[in-house]
C-alpha cells in the first residue's frame, strides 16, 4: 500500500503543478478548478456520511459560512486573504459544534433533519442581517489571477486528501469511527464516547468546508445568500458522493469529476433549462440508491474484486 | 485497600411496571469468580448493563473499587477497568477480527504500533489469531463469543462482566473457554460470570448468586446453592444442563 | 398592542390547524416505515397546483376537489412506496442511510419537475369561500376569522378525527399500530408490512396533497413552497416527538402561535428564526419531543 500510496500522490502532484502551463484557456483553467472544488466538498460530506453514517443536509451552510466570514473579514476588517479563508473554516468548525452537540447524540434522522434546517436558518440570517449585505451578498476585492486559484483550490484538497486519508485509513482514530458506525453499543464498552467522536468527525468534516468555501468568495469575488448559501452545494456534494460511492475517499471524488465535467457541459448548452439540472440531480440520487446503493465505485471495485477471486480460484 | 471490587447497593431496574432488576445487593472481591444464575428472563443481562452504565439503575447505587459509578456512561466505565461481553454479540461486522480488538486495546495502548503488538497476543491467548485477518462478519457463533471475551480482555479490565460465553459452544470449545476464564482469573483479573452450563458454574465460580423475577433469591457456595430449595423451585421445569 | 392579543390568539390556532394536516400524515409515515420524507413538503406543493389547475378548467370550488386530489395522491403514494420498501430493505450499503437519500432525491427531483411544468409564479386558488369573514368586537377588541380559514381548521379536525378512528376502530388501524410497534412481531401476527405500509404512504401523501390544495387558497402557492412546509412538518414532528400522533395538534398549535405572534409584534423575517431556533432548543433540551413519547 505505502509505496503504492506516495506514487500515485507524487504522479497527482506533478500533474497538479503542470496543468497551468498547459491549459492557457482560462475557461478550462477555471472549469478544472471548480471539479476540484467540487472534488473537495464530496469528499468533505462523505467523511461524515460514509465513516459515521451521518447525512449532513447543511454541507452547504458551512460552505457559505466561510465564504461569508472570508469575505467579511477581507472587506470590513481589512485582513489577508490567507488568515480570513482559515477564519472561515475555523467558523465552520465552530458551527458544527453548535450543531452537532445536541443532534449527534441522537438518530441519523434527527441530525439530517437538523442540518438542513440549519441550512436554511444561516441564509435566512445573511438574508436579514447588515454586515453581511442581506439579499444583495457582498463583492470581494478582485483578485483576477486563475492560476493562483488553481493552485490554492488544488493544494487545499490534496491536503484535505492526504489529511483524511491519514486519519481515517492509517491512524486509529479512523478505526474508533468505524467501530462506532458498525456498532455503536459495542463500541462504547472499549471506552469509546461515540457522541464526542462523531462531533470531531463532524468539525473534521466542516473546517475544510468553510475554507473552501473562503477560497471560492475571494475567486468568484461575489457572493450572495441564494447562490452561496443556496440548496444546491448540498444537493451536488450529495449526488457526487452517493453516486460516486459512500464510505470511502475515491467514490466520492470520482462522483465530483464525473458529475461536475457533465454540470460544465449541460450549462454550456442547456442553460435555458436550468431546472432540468434539478430533475438530473434528484433522479441521479434516486436511482443511484435503488440500483447502485455502493455507488459506481464500491459497484467497480466490487466487480474487479470478485473476477480477482473467482480468477485466483480458478489457478487452483 | 479492603474494598471490594464491586458493590451492588439495592439496585433496582423498572421498564415501566416490570421490575427486571429488584432490590438486589451483592459483592464481588478481588480475585473472585462470581456466577451469576437464574432463569431466562430472570434479569441478569439487565443487571449487566445497569453495573456497566447502559442503563440507570431506578433506585439504588453501585460502587466499583469504592467509588461510586451509579449512572456513569458506559465509555467512562470501561476506562477505569469495567470489561463486559453481550450476550447477543457486538461484533464491528465490518472490520477485520485483529481490528475489532484493536479497537479494544487502543484504550490502554495509544500508539498503533503498541496496540498491534498487543491485540495480537490477545488473539494469541484467546485461540483466534489464524482467523485475525477474516471480517468478523465471516466468524462463525462460537468464533463470535470468543471475539467477544478477545475484546473484553484486551481493555485489560479489573473486572469482567461475560454474559453466557458459552451458549452454543459444544463441549470442547466449554472446556476451552472454561480453562480461558480460568487463566483470566490467574492474571488476576475479577469475574462475574452469568452462565446457564452448571457444570462450568460448578467448577469455576466461588461463589454463586441466584436471580428470579428480578429478586435475588439465594448466595453461597455453588454446592450451598445447588441444594437450596427456592433455587430448585425457581427452576422447576427449566431444563438443568448438568 | 395589547388589544391585538385576541387576534393573534386566534390566527394561532387558525394557522396551528393547517400545520396539524401538514404534519400528521407525515409522523404517521414516519412512525410505521421509520424513514424520513424530505419530500413531504413537495406532496404539499404538488397537491396545491393540482387543486390549482381542476379549479381553473372545471371551475369547481377548490373544497369539493379534495376527494380526488386524495384518491389521487393516494394511488400516487402506494406507486411510490415499494421504491422506498425496497431501499430500506436492501441488504448492501446502509438502507437507513440510503431510504434517507432516497427521499432527499425524490424531493429534489419533485422540485426540478414542477418548476420546469408550473414555472416560478406564484398562484392561489380562488375559494367562494375566501370572501367572508366572521368579525366579532368588545369594545376596543376585536377579531376577524376567514371563513376559508375556518374550514381549514375544521378540516384539520375532520383528518384527525378521521385518523384516530382509522387507527383505532379498523383492522387496518390495528396492522398499522402493530407494525408501528414492532415490526417483526407484525410480521409474526400476519401483517402484511408491505401492504400496509403503502397503504399508510398512501393516506400520507394523500393528506398532504389536500393540505397543499387547503394552503392554496389561504396562502399563495408557488413551485418553491415545497422546503418552507417540509421545514415546519420537521418542526411540528420534532416537537411532538417522532411517530407520535397524539403530540402533533399541540405541536402545531404552537408553531402557529409562534408564527402568529411574531407576524405581528415582530417582524415577519423572523419568524423563520424562531423556529430554527426553537427546534434547535427543543433537540437540546427535550430530543424525544415535549412529550417524551417519540421513537
Ligand atoms: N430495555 C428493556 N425494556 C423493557 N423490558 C426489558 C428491557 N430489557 C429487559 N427487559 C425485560 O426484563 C426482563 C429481564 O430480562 P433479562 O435481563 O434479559 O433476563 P436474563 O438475562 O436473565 O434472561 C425480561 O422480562 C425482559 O423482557
Ligand atoms: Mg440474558
Amino acid at each position: 500500500m505505502g509505496r503504492k500510496f506516495y506514487a500515485s500522490i507524487s504522479v497527482v502532484v506533478l500533474l497538479f503543478l503542470v496543468v497551468p502551463l498547459v491549459v492557457h484557456d482560462t475557461f478550462y483553467l477555471r472549469v478544472i478548478t471548480e471539479a476540484i472544488m467540487w472534488i473537495g466538498l464530496a469528499v468533505t460530506w462523505d467523511v461524515l456520511a460514509g465513516y459515521t453514517g451521518y447525512l449532513n443536509f447543511g454541507h452547504g451552510a458551512f460552505f457559505g459560512i466561510g465564504a461569508y466570514t472570508t469575505a467579511i473579514l477581507m472587506v470590513h476588517k481589512g485582513w489577508p486573504f490567507f488568515a480570513a479563508s482559515i477564519a472561515g473554516g475555523a467558523m465552520a468548525g465552530l458551527g458544527a459544534l453548535i450543531a452537532g452537540i445536541p443532534t449527534l447524540r441522537l438518530r441519523g434522522a434527527y441530525f439530517a433533519i437538523a442540518t438542513w434546517a440549519l441550512a436554511r436558518a444561516i441564509q435566512q440570517l445573511a438574508l436579514i442581517l447588515d454586515i453581511t449585505g442581506g439579499p444583495d451578498g457582498m463583492r470581494l476585492p478582485p483578485f483576477l489571477q486563475p492560476g493562483f486559484f488553481f493552485y490554492v483550490m488544488g493544494g487545499t484538497v490534496l491536503i484535505i486528501f492526504i489529511v483524511f486519508w491519514y486519519l481515517f485509513e492509517v491512524h486509529p482514530f479512523g478505526l474508533k469511527v468505524k467501530a462506532i458506525r458498525e456498532n455503536e453499543d459495542g463500541a462504547m464498552a472499549m471506552g469509546l464516547n461515540p457522541a464526542r467522536i462523531k462531533i470531531k468527525v463532524f468539525i473534521i468534516s466542516a473546517v475544510p468546508t468553510g475554507i473552501i468555501g473562503g477560497i471560492y468568495a475571494y475567486w468568484i469575488t461575489y457572493i450572495d445568500p441564494s447562490s452561496t448559501l443556496g440548496d444546491l452545494v448540498t444537493d451536488q456534494a450529495v449526488v457526487m458522493a452517493v453516486f460516486g460511492g459512500l464510505g470511502t475517499l475515491i467514490g466520492p471524488a470520482i462522483g465530483a469529476l464525473i458529475i461536475s465535467t457533465f454540470k460544465t457541459y449541460f450549462w454550456a448548452y442547456l442553460s435555458d433549462y436550468q431546472v432540468l439540472y434539478l430533475i438530473i440531480l434528484g433522479g441521479l440520487i434516486a436511482l443511484s440508491v435503488v440500483f447502485m446503493p455502493d455507488g459506481l465505485w464500491g459497484t467497480v471495485y466490487g466487480k474487479i474484486q470478485n473476477a480477482r477471486l473467482a480468477g485466483s480460484k480458478e489457478k487452483r | 485497600m479492603g474494598h471490594p471490587v464491586l458493590n451492588v447497593q439495592s439496585v433496582t431496574m423498572a421498564f415501566g411496571g416490570l421490575r427486571a432488576v429488584d432490590d438486589v445487593s451483592f459483592d464481588v472481591k478481588p480475585g473472585e469468580i462470581v456466577g451469576l444464575i437464574g432463569p431466562n428472563g430472570a434479569g441478569k443481562t439487565t443487571l449487566f448493563n445497569v453495573i456497566s452504565g447502559y442503563l440507570k439503575p431506578t433506585q439504588g447505587r453501585i460502587f466499583f473499587h469504592g467509588d461510586d459509578i451509579t449512572g456513569k456512561p458506559p465509555y467512562d466505565l470501561a476506562k477505569i477497568g469495567i470489561g463486559r461481553t453481550f450476550q447477543i454479540v457486538k461484533p464491528f461486522a465490518g472490520l477485520s477480527v485483529l481490528e475489532n480488538v484493536m479497537v479494544a486495546v487502543l484504550l490502554k495502548h495509544p500508539s498503533k504500533k503498541n496496540a498491534e503488538a498487543n491485540a495480537h497476543a490477545v488473539l494469541e491467548f484467546t485461540g483466534l489469531l489464524d482467523k485475525a485477518h477474516m471480517p468478523a462478519s465471516s466468524l462463525t457463533l462460537p468464533g463470535r463469543k470468543r471475539l467477544e471475551i478477545a475484546k473484553a480482555l484486551a481493555l485489560e479490565p479489573s473486572l469482567l462482566l461475560l454474559d453466557e460465553v458459552m451458549a452454543g459452544l459444544n463441549p470442547t470449545e466449554v472446556k476451552e473457554t472454561t480453562g480461558l476464564i480460568q487463566q483470566v482469573r490467574d492474571r488476576g483479573v475479577t469475574v462475574l460470570l452469568i452462565e446457564h452450563n452448571m457444570r462450568v458454574i460448578m467448577s469455576l465460580s466461588h461463589r454463586v448468586i441466584v436471580l428470579n423475577y428480578g429478586e435475588k433469591i439465594a448466595e453461597g457456595s455453588p454446592k450451598e446453592v445447588a441444594e437450596n430449595p427456592l433455587v430448585i423451585k425457581a427452576y422447576l421445569g427449566e431444563e438443568m444442563a448438568v | 398592542m395589547l388589544q391585538l392579543l385576541p387576534q393573534a390568539i386566534v390566527d394561532g390556532i387558525l394557522i396551528g390547524g393547517i400545520y396539524i394536516t401538514v404534519a400528521i400524515g407525515f409522523s404517521l409515515a414516519y412512525g410505521v416505515m421509520h424513514v424520513i420524507d424530505f419530500a413531504v413538503g413537495e406532496w404539499i406543493m404538488l397537491g396545491a397546483f393540482m387543486g390549482f389547475y381542476l379549479n381553473r378548467w372545471l371551475g369547481l370550488e377548490p373544497i369539493l376537489l379534495f376527494p380526488v386530489i386524495f384518491l389521487s395522491f393516494f394511488v400516487v403514494g402506494l406507486w411510490i412506496q415499494p421504491l422506498i420498501h425496497r431501499v430500506l430493505s436492501g441488504r448492501r450499503g446502509n438502507p437507513v442511510l440510503m431510504g434517507l437519500v432516497f427521499t432527499f432525491g425524490l424531493a429534489l427531483m419533485i422540485r426540478g419537475i414542477a418548476l420546469t411544468v408550473f414555472g416560478f409564479y406564484s398562484h392561489s386558488i380562488p375559494s367562494s369561500l375566501a370572501q367572508g369573514s366572521l368579525f366579532f368586537q368588545v369594545g376596543p377588541i376585536f377579531v376577524t376569522i376567514p371563513l376559508i380559514r375556518l374550514t381549514g381548521l375544521g378540516y384539520a379536525v375532520l383528518v384527525t378525527m378521521g385518523l384516530y378512528y382509522i387507527l383505532h376502530r379498523t383492522d387496518f388501524g390495528l396492522a398499522v399500530r402493530a407494525l408501528a410497534q414492532h415490526k417483526e412481531a407484525a410480521g409474526l401476527m400476519g401483517v402484511n408490512a408491505r401492504r400496509t405500509g403503502g397503504h399508510v404512504y398512501g393516506l400520507y401523501t394523500g393528506i398532504s396533497a389536500t393540505t397543499g390544495a387547503l394552503i392554496g387558497c389561504i396562502f399563495s402557492i408557488s413551485a418553491q413552497m415545497g422546503p418552507d412546509y417540509t421545514i415546519f412538518a420537521f418542526f411540528v414532528v420534532v416537537l411532538a416527538g417522532m411517530g407520535y400522533l397524539p403530540g402533533v395538534p399541540w405541536a402545531a398549535f404552537l408553531l402557529g402561535f409562534v408564527q402568529s405572534f411574531f407576524l405581528i409584534y415582530l417582524s415577519p423575517s423572523y419568524t423563520m428564526l424562531a423556529v430554527f431556533a426553537a427546534l434547535y432548543l427543543i433537540l437540546l433540551i427535550s430530543p424525544k419531543g415535549i412529550f417524551g413519547k417519540g421513537v
